[in-house]
């Protein structure tokens, strides 16, 4: 973390009710950085997310982009500020063709003047030109050009995780998270799509944050690694150290005898 | 390449290059206008004079039924905001250009029938009465579309229904038209409170304007703008929408801007076609024409035509609207045979008509697979 943090994002929270989702979260990612976040299930990894990306307000603490405040934005609005996502469980605009998905995210960059297109000005017809060339250009990214002009919901399901992040792409980000993206694909498409990741940073030269379920994937491209359990992070650093971070080991195998439970609770009555 | 990507955005960059040459524009941009007003001075001149006064009215009819149709498709069939308030903005444009030609034409020219031939005075005044009207009732749907923003589903229909009805009850409680130029020059502020509009006997004295015209100019215009906002960025939002508000909101759509544009677009045109239908020779417009019923008979166009389909929509708003003067012949068994057919088609077709599609990606796909 020499160089001065792209996201800082310092001692965000949620609860719901009496139940504290995520507490006392902490990242700051540089540009171009590749980052994984990871934790057992239900341990707040998407709640990371959609606090982010505004979602869910944050209760406490504040989240900076390029020195900006991010809190208390709607969702549309940071993401004009430069954060995309992809969503765990694919969230395409089924009806829509797999062009038009990929142009409605593009097209926020655009201007789109509504009574320019209700005259067809010459500014708005070019501006649908430019908006559906570089959505073209864009599915490129992972050969979906083929395919642009059938509905969404009629892709398989892995094109789809594809489109997904060839959407977020378009809204021109400088952070992508990216919400599980090898979920469903076998160890040759993993490898595959560990590769396309670190591409997608080189050459949009964007900061990525990636929860994912896939140890091996998480390990081989992360450069720093937040384990989440429970709401709370527990271990925080390059992959090297988290593999051997008891705490993640207790959090993912669970512990070997009964005084670690012990422990384990003593101390989780103690954070509350 | 993309390093100045903050400065400006890359989807930008070949806007400016990709802009058709000016005349090609121009012609693109007007040309659907000019065949709307082709089409119309064809039904005005070539079909209204041959057939008839019944299958002219019937024309009028079916000319009004697609300007509601098309246009409660853009909040309902783009955005997927469900509402039953459609005849409600109708009926609220109806009144306001009712009273703007009726108390006009009494303070300009002492009388309140119809005033010069063809393209005089009192038709521009129709034409001003009827944008009028359109904008009072797209006043309405921008306060319609606030509180849309938090109902989703079930919750919106029933807020956009009451809105009808409140609109209708509000037509109720007005009070007796002014029936001479006379009686209007006399008439004290207390004689405005509330305003004379007919109350439950409905407003009449209205002149005649609504020409098949103007009708199908408007019907025209009604088009080319929902054809517009469909295969455009607008479209494009409003259908994300539908589709998945959580989704549009995380690609950067404001959904918040955009259901209510809907609804102010959607609310406008409703207002132009209750505007129309006041004018039209031999209807005197009454607060029921702000009921649900109405609304709801809008709405089966919009279904049977297939939510998002503006053809397949209008194809269904004329189907409807002449269907019950074919009916004629089985007398009382009408409404019953109507409402046998509409189960039928929505237990054959649930999708409506053309489902998402439009008329013409049929022909592509014919084309595609006969090559």
């Amino acid at each position: 973390m020499s160089s001065a943090p792209l996201l800082a994002i310092n001692d965000i929270g949620i609860r719901f009710g009496g139940l504290a989702a995520v507490q006392d979260f902490f990242l700051h990612m540089p540009p171009r950085s590749l980052y994984g976040l990871i934790g057992p299930n239900g341990a707040g990894k998407t709640t990371v997310f959609n606090l982010i990306t505004g979602v869910y307000q944050t209760q406490t603490g504040a989240m900076l982009l390029e020195g900006q405040p991010l809190g208390g934005l709607p969702p549309h609005r940071i993401t004009s500020a430069g954060i995309a996502r992809t969503f765990q469980n694919i969230r395409l605009f089924g009806d829509l063709s797999v062009l038009d998905n990929v142009m409605l995210a593009c097209q926020l960059r655009a201007k789109n003047r509504i009574a320019g297109t209700l005259v067809r000005s010459r500014a708005s017809v070019g501006e649908e030109a430019a908006i559906r060339m570089r959505s073209l250009e864009l599915l490129d990214v992972f050969d979906l050009r083929a395919r642009a002009d059938e509905p969404a919901q009629s892709l398989p399901y892995g094109h789809q995780r594809q489109l997904e992040i060839v959407r977020a792409l378009a809204t021109e980000p400088k952070v992508l998270l990216l919400d599980e993206p090898a979920a469903g694909m076998n160890s040759g498409e993993k490898r595959q799509l560990a590769q396309t990741i670190r591409r997608i940073r080189d050459e949009f030269q964007l900061a990525i944050l990636l929860i994912e379920h896939d140890m091996e994937l998480v390990m081989e491209i992360c450069e720093r690694i937040t384990v989440l359990d429970h709401g709370v992070t527990i271990a925080s650093g390059p992959p090297e150290q988290i593999q051997c971070d008891p705490k993640v080991i207790e959090a993912y195998l669970g512990v070997a005898d009964d005084e670690g439970a012990e422990e384990q609770s003593s101390k989780g009555a103690e954070e509350k | 390449m993309p390093s100045n990507a903050a400065h400006s955005p890359i989807v930008l960059r070949e806007a400016d290059a990709l802009r058709p040459p000016r005349g090609h524009a121009l012609l693109r941009g007007i040309g659907p206008l000019l065949i709307g007003v082709a089409i119309a001075a064809v039904m005005q001149w070539g079909v209204g004079p041959f057939v008839g006064t019944y299958v002219a009215r019937i024309l009028l009819d079916v000319g009004i039924a697609i300007i509601l149709a098309v246009s409660l498709n853009i909040v309902n069939g783009l955005a997927g905001q469900f509402s039953l308030g459609h005849a409600g903005f109708s009926a609220l444009g109806g009144y306001a250009a009712g009273s703007i030609t009726y108390y006009g034409s009494l303070i300009l020219w002492n009388s309140s029938v119809k005033h010069g031939g063809p393209f005089g005075a009192g038709e521009w005044l129709f034409v001003a009465a009827c944008l009028t009207g359109g904008l009072v009732a797209a006043g309405a749907g921008f306060i319609v579309g606030l509180p849309a923003l938090r109902l989703r589903g079930d919750y919106l229909a029933i807020a956009t229904l009451g809105f009808g009805e409140i609109v209708r009850v509000m037509l109720q409680q007005t009070g007796d038209v002014i029936y001479s130029a006379r009686a209007l020059e006399q008439a004290t502020v207390n004689d405005f409170f509330p305003p004379p509009l007919g109350g439950s006997l409905g407003f009449s004295g209205i002149p005649t304007y609504t020409s098949l015209f103007w009708v199908y100019l408007f019907c025209a215009v009604t088009i080319v703008v929902a054809q517009r906002l469909k295969f455009s960025a607008a479209g494009r939002a409003m259908v994300s929408i539908r589709e998945d508000e959580i989704a549009a909101q995380a690609m950067g759509v404001n959904i918040t801007k955009w259901k209510v544009r809907a609804f102010v677009i959607s609310a406008f045109f409703a207002g132009v076609a209750g505007a129309l239908f006041a004018h039209e020779s031999g209807v005197i417009i009454s607060p029921g024409d702000a009921g649900f019923q109405r609304s709801i008979e809008i709405v089966i166009m919009v279904v049977l035509g297939g939510k998002g389909s503006i053809t397949g929509v209008l194809l269904a708003a004329a189907i409807l609207s002449t269907l019950p003067e074919f009916l004629r012949d089985f007398a009382q068994y009408r409404m019953i045979i109507y409402a046998l057919l509409l189960i039928g088609m929505m237990l054959l077709r649930p999708q409506g008509l053309f489902g998402n599609h439009e008329i013409w990606d049929y022909f592509k796909r014919r084309r595609k697979s006969s090559s």
